[in-house]
């Protein structure tokens, strides 16, 4: 296993796995913890068509898949703030608008582009150095922004009208979330893909969920259990020749299982009842 | 009197087409404690938001810490400690008991600061004072509601308010823990000379509490202090059924009167 490491394309894609393994394990906890587990989701495929529409124009990729990222992710944030519709329906109606404009997109286009499908199921394998550079600069970002204000977001993510009224700018914080999500699918787009980039934001921080009392505690479990599954699904991926984004989601999933089975809560809970 | 601390006057609150408050004029001197009192739907809740500066009037003012309270800013807001209405907390939610209480110094400390030894401190102080301070490591989750209650006053007090609004902190407890959160309240009033504002349904556990009583239908029904707002005469024309006041002084629904 240990000559793997000396091949160039083998270490771009584990430091590319490790840092979107824990950008998407940490940005996961306030998702999870805020009730946002579907504006995820209704981002991925966003952005999945701001990728499709690049294509077609000839502009970079990850240009257009911010903007539909933020544009879906903010529109979310809006409604449930407006509380004008059930947030799980206007997520739905984005979430299929949005995947509807991606198969638009690529109908448009005149040939079969593979390197398209790529963002779609994902191919850490094939990051190049370029693009390790952009996951790295937005995974410094996303993080040292997490690092700088996680008083505050772990205030909103447990009572975000309490924050507001002792004195936390808290609407603005929670936009701030919104964007930092949207940020963190863009990251993962190439190495996981739009489908499967909503379970690593989802499954560690439900498991380190599983695991601990602490918001602090939740945090480091999580972002250990990203990476861990990122990059021992690479090597799995790469051992068994198989594809990488859906090893790395199978192993995060077994973990959380494992998890469930095993949280001291629930067994806690169990001898209490 | 003592400079008001809050004062509403003439002030109307709602929505476009709604009217939550009409025409309030109301000044609180510091460290009064005053309960806030009406039916469902009379406007309590709407008079904590005004203060709270999450609702600006439709007419006439309200000055909160001598500002109006739509210019409250951050550092203001964090001189209110408040108490929200007990929801549903998920019980798995993992908060610690100290982690929830620390969160009360988050808006003082402002944004990129991290919490010091001192806000430690502030917040061991403030579970101490309401006698909480051995469950610090404790799951926030794992604790009784009258717990909970107690662990959300010390985040409320590690604000370290001038400032204590409370609604209705009694509602969902059972009788042991609402009077023991009473009686809490009650001390914390004296001890630290807070002014508080504590919104209720529970006439009968307050009226021997608190400085004055303010009576709320939609407009200010009457202030005052409890003997002269708690007369039948005026409970009745508020709450639209026979009140009476039983030789004991407590305030029942006519109907159970006659039954028992």
């Amino acid at each position: 296993m240990l000559e793997l490491l000396a091949y160039d394309f083998m270490q771009r894609s584990l430091l590319a796995a490790a840092l979107v393994g824990s950008v998407c394990s940490v940005i996961g906890v306030f998702v999870v913890l805020r009730g946002l587990a579907f504006a995820g989701a209704g981002t991925a495929h966003a952005a999945f068509a701001g990728v499709a529409l690049a294509y077609l124009l000839g502009l970079p990729p990850l240009s257009l898949a911010i903007v539909f990222g933020l544009a879906t992710v903010w529109i979310t944030g809006w409604v449930e703030e407006k509380g004008r519709m059930k947030l799980d329906v206007s997520i739905g109606i984005l979430y299929t608008a949005t995947m509807a404009l991606a198969i638009l997109f690529l109908g448009l286009m005149k040939t079969y582009n593979p390197e398209v499908y790529g963002y779609l199921f994902g191919s850490v394998l094939s990051v190049t150095s370029e693009e390790l550079l952009t996951i790295g600069g937005l995974s410094i970002a996303v993080l040292g922004t997490i690092l700088l204000l996680s008083k505050e977001l772990y205030f909103i993510a447990f009572d975000q009208e309490m924050a507001a009224a002792s004195g936390v700018p808290a609407r603005q914080i929670f936009y701030l979330l919104l964007t930092l999500v949207a940020l963190t699918v863009v990251i993962a787009l190439k190495t996981v893909g739009a489908i499967l980039v909503f379970a690593m934001i989802l499954i560690p921080a439900s498991t380190a969920y599983q695991l601990t009392h602490s918001l602090t505690q939740m945090t480091l479990y999580s972002m250990l259990i990203g990476i861990f599954c990122a990059v021992t699904g690479v090597l799995l991926s790469y051992a068994f020749d198989l594809p990488s984004g859906p090893s790395i989601v199978l192993l995060a999933t077994s973990l959380f299982f494992l998890a469930v089975c095993c949280s001291p809560k629930r067994l806690h809970r169990i001898q209490a009842e | 009197m003592t400079h008001p601390i809050i004062r509403f006057d003439h002030a109307t609150f709602g929505f476009p087409g709604t009217v939550a408050l009409e025409d309030i004029s109301l000044s609180i001197p510091e460290s009064e404690f005053v309960g806030v009192i009406g039916p469902n739907g009379s406007g309590k809740t709407t008079l904590c938001r005004a203060v709270l500066g999450l609702m600006a009037p439709m007419s006439g003012t309200l000055r909160v810490l001598d500002c109006a309270c739509e210019e409250l800013r951050c550092h203001h807001r964090a001189l209110i400690g408040y108490l929200p209405q007990k929801g549903m907390l998920d019980r798995n939610f993992p908060v610690t008991v100290l982690e929830a209480v620390m969160m009360g110094r988050y808006g003082a400390l402002g944004l990129f600061r991290r919490p010091s030894g001192k806000d430690r401190d502030i917040a061991r102080q403030a579970l101490t004072q309401v006698g909480m301070d051995h469950h610090r490591d404790s799951a926030l989750g794992a604790l009784s509601g009258g717990q909970q209650q107690r662990v959300f006053i010390a985040r409320a007090l590690a604000q370290q308010p001038r400032i204590l609004l409370l609604d209705e902190p009694t509602t969902g407890l059972d009788l042991t823990a609402q009077h023991s959160v009473v009686e809490l309240i009650q001390q914390l009033h004296h001890e630290l000379k807070l002014t508080i504002l504590m919104i209720t349904h529970d006439i009968n556990m307050i009226r021997s509490r608190v400085d004055r009583l303010v009576l709320l239908k939609t407009k200010l029904f009457a202030a005052g202090p409890p003997q002269d707002v708690l007369k039948p005469e005026i409970l009745s024309q508020v709450y639209g059924k026979e009140l009476v006041i039983t030789d004991k002084d407590f305030i029942i629904v006519e109907d159970y009167h006659h039954h028992h």
